[in-house]
């Protein structure tokens, strides 16, 4: 199923203007991405170290050095303030159609909540308080983040992560058919003999793009999918329903779900890790164990922005933790994540981490995943 | 259905936190992204332009290379000329600005 660019109820209606706006900001990241940007390594070593040995006396060595070196190249501070400034236009150009056509978006999730005959269900805890770690902070800066709430049938925070991620990914060279899930599906086909689940947990599942793409392609799976955010939820579910295909959408936090020990085949997440800090991705890594059931499979996949090959490398990477709201980035890219997985319980020969190339797209598209199976 | 002022207004003061700055200079830093912001509007205005040239092409039943390639000469060159001139005089006042230039002497 197409993840990306598809069309239903909740969406909101782009006027001409605004679809040209969305386009020219997908082609100024394009062009941030792939002229500018690969010239800040060379910017460091020309520009940022050369100023920073002047000041210091001495290379920069350390973390903190390497960064301010960085900020010390005009070059890298030019592409660090046209980035910023193209990734808050991001949002601006799904927000205006957000905004001006949400009041028809909340009534149609209103027929879609309470149509009599539904093929998925949602579940919202109003006693839940989403963990301040996510929903304090705007990740990769989309306004109110992921748990704004307005009212009872308030989807922004879904549509503007659904639109957004749409011209976020386009303009990263990530094709219109890649699909996260398809990734995994295709995975699971290659190196784990086919597996196909009865029941299945997406958790951290956002807009729910991949909890539709599951049961669009195996329509007998019985797929569900949490995230901490009624918003973002509201809109997944119906999305899901204007599309076809049933998913049950929990409110829950990832680090303790109320779902009985081995309750599903397969437990994925998607682009969940690198949102959320260390104790509470362990502890969710723990979960997707414990709710696994023996010779089921665990992949959480995510960003393909580890194992940089240098330091300056990785400070360049880590632009995002400091100027794009993505506060846990860094502690992701640099993680010992087969480490929690072993300790989560998983046997270490069965641990595998996967690099994968995306389904459509530029070349260089690819995206991380690690893998476990709980022994019979 | 809200305006599209009002639009903008309520995602913008939805956001939260602090904006971390790039440049020296909080000036510059602004005007840049004023600069950029301009960038994406005209890329906008373009696109319009060019579906309107798709669209009187096809009612004229012909190529849009060949409106496009329609050319004046006279009074209307005269009306185009100007209307450029006129437009790089508003774009680059400030560099014309005899107060800009009697700064520069007051400093000296």
């Amino acid at each position: 199923m197409k993840v990306r660019d598809v069309e239903h109820a909740v969406l909101p209606r782009a006027t001409a203007d605004e679809r040209s706006r969305q386009n020219a900001v997908v082609s100024l990241r394009r062009l941030l991405n792939s002229r500018v940007r690969p010239r800040n390594v060379e910017m460091y070593e020309a520009e940022g170290a050369p100023a920073f040995a002047e000041r210091h006396g001495r290379q920069p060595q350390s973390h903190e050095d390497v960064r301010e070196a960085f900020l010390m190249s005009p070059g890298y501070r030019m592409w660090s303030a046209a980035n910023r400034s193209a990734q808050e236009m991001i949002w601006v150009s799904v927000g205006e159609p957000t905004y001006r056509d949400l009041e028809r978006m909340e009534q149609a999730t209103k027929e879609l909540i309470e149509a009599e005959e539904k093929l998925g269900s949602l579940s919202l805890d109003p006693s839940y308080d989403p963990s301040p770690e996510v929903a304090a902070v705007d990740i990769h800066l989309q306004p109110g983040g992921y748990a704004m709430n307005r009212s009872d049938y308030d989807v922004v925070s879904g549509a503007l992560y659904e639109c957004g991620g749409n011209v976020f990914s386009f303009g990263q060279g990530i094709g219109r058919g890649d699909s996260k899930a398809g990734v995994i599906m295709r995975l699971l086909n290659e190196e784990f003999d086919g597996f196909k689940p009865a029941k299945m947990l997406d958790i951290g599942c956002s807009a729910g793009a991949a909890s539709a793409a599951y049961p669009a392609e195996w329509p007998d799976v019985e797929i569900h999918a949490v995230d901490l955010g009624a918003g973002m939820l509201r809109y997944a579910h119906a999305r899901a329903e204007s599309l076809g295909v049933a998913v049950h959408f929990h409110q829950m936090d990832a680090s303790a779900m109320n779902f009985e020990d081995e309750s599903f085949d397969l437990v994925v997440s998607h682009n969940l890790m690198h949102e959320i800090g260390e104790e509470k991705r362990r502890a969710m890594i723990r979960e997707s164990f414990r709710l696994v059931r023996p010779g089921g499979i665990v992949i959480h996949q995510d960003v393909a922005i580890r194992n940089q090959p240098t330091l300056v490398h990785e400070i360049e990477r880590d632009w995002d933790t400091h100027f794009n709201g993505e506060v846990h980035w860094n502690t992701y890219a640099t993680a010992n994540l087969t480490a929690d997985m072993i300790a989560a319980g998983f046997p270490e020969d069965s641990v595998i981490e996967h690099d994968l190339s995306a389904l459509h797209g530029m070349a260089n598209n690819r995206w991380y995943a690690i893998s476990g199976r709980k022994p019979l | 259905m809200t305006d599209q002022a009002q639009a903008i207004a309520a995602l913008i003061e939805s956001a939260r936190g602090q904006r971390p700055q790039s440049l020296d200079n909080r000036e510059a830093e602004e005007t840049l992204n004023i600069a950029l912001a301009l960038l994406v509007e005209l890329s906008v205005a373009n696109d319009k332009i060019d579906r309107l040239e798709r669209v009187v092409a096809e009612m004229r039943g012909e190529d849009v290379a060949t409106l496009r390639d329609i050319r004046y000469e006279g009074e209307v060159a005269e009306q185009r000329q100007d209307a450029t001139d006129a437009l790089l005089m508003r774009a680059l006042r400030v560099l014309i600005d005899p107060r800009a230039q009697a700064n520069d002497k007051a400093s000296d």
